[in-house]
């Protein structure tokens, strides 16, 4: 089977500072990965490159065997793959249905002749059913996430790409987030490409990592692999044993 | 979606129906006269209202399209000695190919280019206009038009009419799923393109949308006239317009249709005041700005309508 | 050829004068100031009234006429534009409304004849067989001063360098403890006092009326479109661009032809670099 997403020597610099180093990886269909790193590895970067919000500065991009890497962002959401964003962006000023609403006009939805129909059922689907009259802005920072995904799943994507969607939520909320992508990647036959920070929320989630600092990929693989990769554990808490050496 | 309710419908109507009446009831060329203009206005607003206050993108030279409509009504009926009834055809397609010109390049950038630009060329046709005098007519603009219809009331009726188709087209769009996109580029552009919204297009139609409306009453306001002048470019035609949005209620497109026959009303009973009449023009709209952010007519329509929806 | 030269050079130091205070206070506080126009028309007359009605020496009158600007700048930055600023479209209402309100004050005032201002310099040189008026000259020296002093001044010492901080990054500036406040009126003092230079220089050749200040202000847009919003190279550049290609074509062609050249350059910049010269940098 051929790769649904191929990352060539992708590479990003803003004047002096390479945020982004000849990074390379392909995705399959089906896969859920995650992209780990501490702050400032570049994950986000990289997230804004593959969707087309910033071009790089070298490399190529591959989704379902095109190029994209010169594509406008919505072009990208509508060759299928979407993203969610680390700062939720909802709409403000309309409610959780005009929200989902919007995406639902893309043209990947437009095979949707009901779009309020398939707007509420989203809902529904990432646990925001019959709340459709709320307003954003009273929404808690759990349920943005949820908002989000199902913005993104109204374009009928291959690939989701989820923005460190943990971000900033309690272990019971995140624990119910994390059933609700698990579910989409089985039910809804979803790629998944993930970023996080927290080595944790990881493990249970995801089948393989691809581990980043200071802008580059350091290791790929599976998750137990992972933690126990030296450079992994010396990007993430080398500097706590130097510490304690100096101490 | 945001359904039209009874009442809005209800209200609608009474609008017209004063309007319509009102010349009938007062009978008076001069009242007649006022009221067309008051109407043509209505248009340029809600025209204005429906791209820049939906999509909060400020267009800062709407004369832009209102002049060339009126101008191509000139040239055609005065000039070429065309049938007039072809003026309001063409000055929409002219208005529209005007909206292309400046929208394409601009609308695809972020920050004030967009307005910047669309201020500029207004302004720059405006002195085109006196430059090239031999063709223009210059300061005098062009004159001797033929009227659309047989008497001044009738003629009313007519731009009320299409006040009215316009009116309710726009709100329609803007209450439509295509409204609520344009809604949606006014909040974040960012996450219209994570959902797969070509933001560009959009924002070009509606501009495109826009401008059809402004020309034909551009070329409305010509046949009225009988004679367009280069002043029809001026800032003080965009801003004037833009004021009148304002007190409506930004976004609400009926608001700023009530806003623009009030305020023009209001601007015929300040003709006392001579040339004091813009400062109190300009000083109002500074009150506004500080007082009523969210404007007048529209925020007061929906707080008297509250309890009966 | 060579009065293509010196008036080329004239006209894009006044146009450079305009633009750069523009540019500044866009790029600064995200002002896009659609009164700048008016502050060179208030320089004009300020310096009419001081000379004609007061009878101030002109050489008192001139820095006492930027002055008077400067402070109407910072008075309208202060209490008309600050409470607005979360609005971008409240902020170019209200610049606007203050532009129409300054022209209609003019109006009424004054009247809509022309108004006359004396000439620093009456004599005329003649350089190179060329005669150029002295106060066209005055004008061009001073606007190369003017810029070069402005250069230094963002260069080369510490309120210049807040100012820097705060247009590239305002809220790191706020934390580095840097008042951004009181940058914004410093650089709408600058702003207003250089456009209003501008005006005074000007007024001797050029007329003055209430709606002088509206197509240097449209010149102005034109400009910083060319050269790119905030950028202060970019906008002398096409000051220079602008003010030789209107020459040349007023020489070429016919003045009536010049105002065809700005609306053209802004095309053209959108066309093919949105951003403007600046990212040529």
């Amino acid at each position: 089977m051929s790769d649904l997403l191929e990352v060539n020597g992708v590479t990003k610099r803003f004047g002096g500072l390479t945020a982004v180093k000849n990074a390379s990886f392909t995705l399959k269909k089906g896969d859920f990965t995650g992209i780990l790193g501490p702050n400032g590895a570049g994950k986000t970067t990289l997230f804004n490159i593959l969707t087309g919000f910033m071009p790089p500065t070298a490399g190529s991009i591959h989704f379902n065997g095109e190029l994209v890497r010169d594509l406008a962002p919505y072009q990208v959401v509508n060759r299928g793959m979407a993203r969610t964003f680390q700062l939720t962006r909802p709409f403000i000023g309309m409610n959780l249905l005009e929200n989902v609403l919007v995406a639902c006009m893309s043209p990947r939805a437009s095979q949707d002749k009901d779009k309020e129909a398939r707007a509420r059922h989203l809902l529904a689907q990432v646990g925001l059913g019959g709340r459709d009259k709320e307003p954003v802005e009273t929404l808690p920072y759990g349920d943005l996430r949820r908002l989000e995904i199902a913005r993104a799943l109204a374009t009928r994507p291959d690939l989701l790409l989820l923005d460190e969607p943990f971000a900033g939520l309690g272990s019971s909320e995140i624990e119910q987030l994390a059933q609700l992508i698990r579910r989409l990647h089985r039910e809804e036959n979803l790629t998944i490409l993930l970023i996080e920070h927290k080595l944790r929320e990881f493990m249970a989630l995801v089948s393989r990592v691809i581990a980043m600092n200071f802008g580059e990929i350091i290791a790929v693989g599976p998750p137990d692999e992972i933690v126990k990769n030296e450079k992994v554990i010396e990007a993430y808490i080398g500097k706590t044993e130097d510490s304690y050496a100096s101490a | 979606m945001r359904q039209l309710s009874l009442i809005d419908i209800a209200g609608g109507l009474v609008v017209i129906a004063i309007l319509a009446l009102a010349p009938v009831l007062i009978s008076s060329n001069y009242l007649t006269g006022v009221l067309t203009v008051c109407v043509i206005y209505g248009i340029w607003a809600a025209s204005w209202d429906f791209m820049s206050g939906l999509t909060g993108r400020e267009n800062f030279g709407h004369s832009l399209f209102i002049g060339t409509g009126a101008y191509t009504a000139g040239f055609l009926s005065s000039i070429w000695t065309a049938n007039p009834w072809y003026s309001l055809p063409l000055g929409v397609v002219v208005a529209v190919a005007f909206s292309i010109l400046v929208g394409f390049p601009t609308l695809r950038l972020r920050g004030p280019y967009f307005a910047l630009a669309m201020l500029s060329t207004s302004a720059i046709l405006q002195r085109l206009c006196l430059i090239f005098w031999e063709y223009t007519g210059g300061e005098e603009g062009i004159y001797g038009l033929d009227p659309l219809m047989k008497t001044p009331l009738y003629y009313y009726w007519f731009a009320l009419g299409i006040l009215a188709v316009t009116v309710i087209v726009l709100t329609l769009l803007a209450r439509s799923h295509w409204g609520l996109l344009l809604r949606a580029i006014r909040g974040d552009e960012a996450t219209c393109q994570a959902a797969g919204i070509n933001v560009t297009f959009y924002k070009i139609v509606s501009l495109m949308i826009s401008a059809g409306f402004a020309g034909l009453g551009g070329a409305l306001y010509a046949h009225y006239q009988l004679q367009v002048s280069p002043p029809l470019f001026s800032v003080v035609v965009s801003i004037t317009v833009i004021i009148m949005v304002y007190v409506g209620g930004i976004g609400s497109i009926y608001g700023a249709a009530v806003a623009a026959i009030l305020l023009t009303l209001l601007t015929e009973m300040l003709r006392g005041f001579g040339e004091y009449r813009l400062w109190i023009y300009t000083l109002t709209l500074m009150m506004i700005l500080f007082f009523l952010p969210n404007g007048l007519i529209a925020p007061l329509w929906r707080r008297m309508t509250e309890r009966l929806r | 050829m060579l009065q293509i030269l010196i008036y080329g050079a004239v006209s894009s130091a006044i146009y450079a004068m305009l633009a750069v205070g523009f540019t500044l206070i866009f790029g600064v506080a995200r002002i896009l100031n659609l009164a700048h126009g008016s502050f060179y028309a208030l320089g004009a007359y300020s310096a009419y009234v001081l000379t004609s009605v007061l009878n101030v020496p002109l050489l008192i009158a001139a820095p006492l006429a930027v002055l008077i600007v400067a402070g109407f700048g910072v008075l309208m930055e202060r209490y008309l534009v600050r409470p607005l600023r979360a609005s971008q479209l409240a902020v170019l209402m209200i610049t606007l409304a203050v532009s129409l309100a300054v022209e209609q004050a003019l109006f009424i005032t004054f009247g809509s004849e022309y108004r006359n201002v004396p000439s620093f310099v009456a004599d005329k040189l003649t350089i190179g067989g060329v005669d150029i008026g002295g106060q066209r000259l005055l004008a061009l020296v001073m606007g190369v001063l003017v810029l070069l002093l402005l250069w230094l001044f963002i260069q080369r010492t510490r309120l210049g360098a807040a100012i820097l901080a705060v247009s590239q990054d305002p809220e790191a500036a706020q934390y580095m403890g840097i008042p951004t406040n009181r940058i914004f009126s410093i650089v709408m003092a600058i702003s207003a006092g250089t456009a209003a230079l501008a005006g005074i220089l000007v007024s001797p050749f050029l007329t003055v009326q209430p709606t002088m200040g509206l197509l240097p202000m449209v010149k102005a847009f034109a400009i910083v479109i060319v050269g790119g919003l905030g950028s202060i190279p970019g906008s002398i550049i096409a000051s220079l661009i602008l003010g030789y290609s209107e020459t040349i074509v007023a020489y070429l062609i016919s003045t009536s032809w010049t105002e065809l050249v700005s609306l053209v350059a802004v095309v053209v910049t959108l066309m093919i670099r949105p951003a403007g010269i600046r990212a040529a940098f």
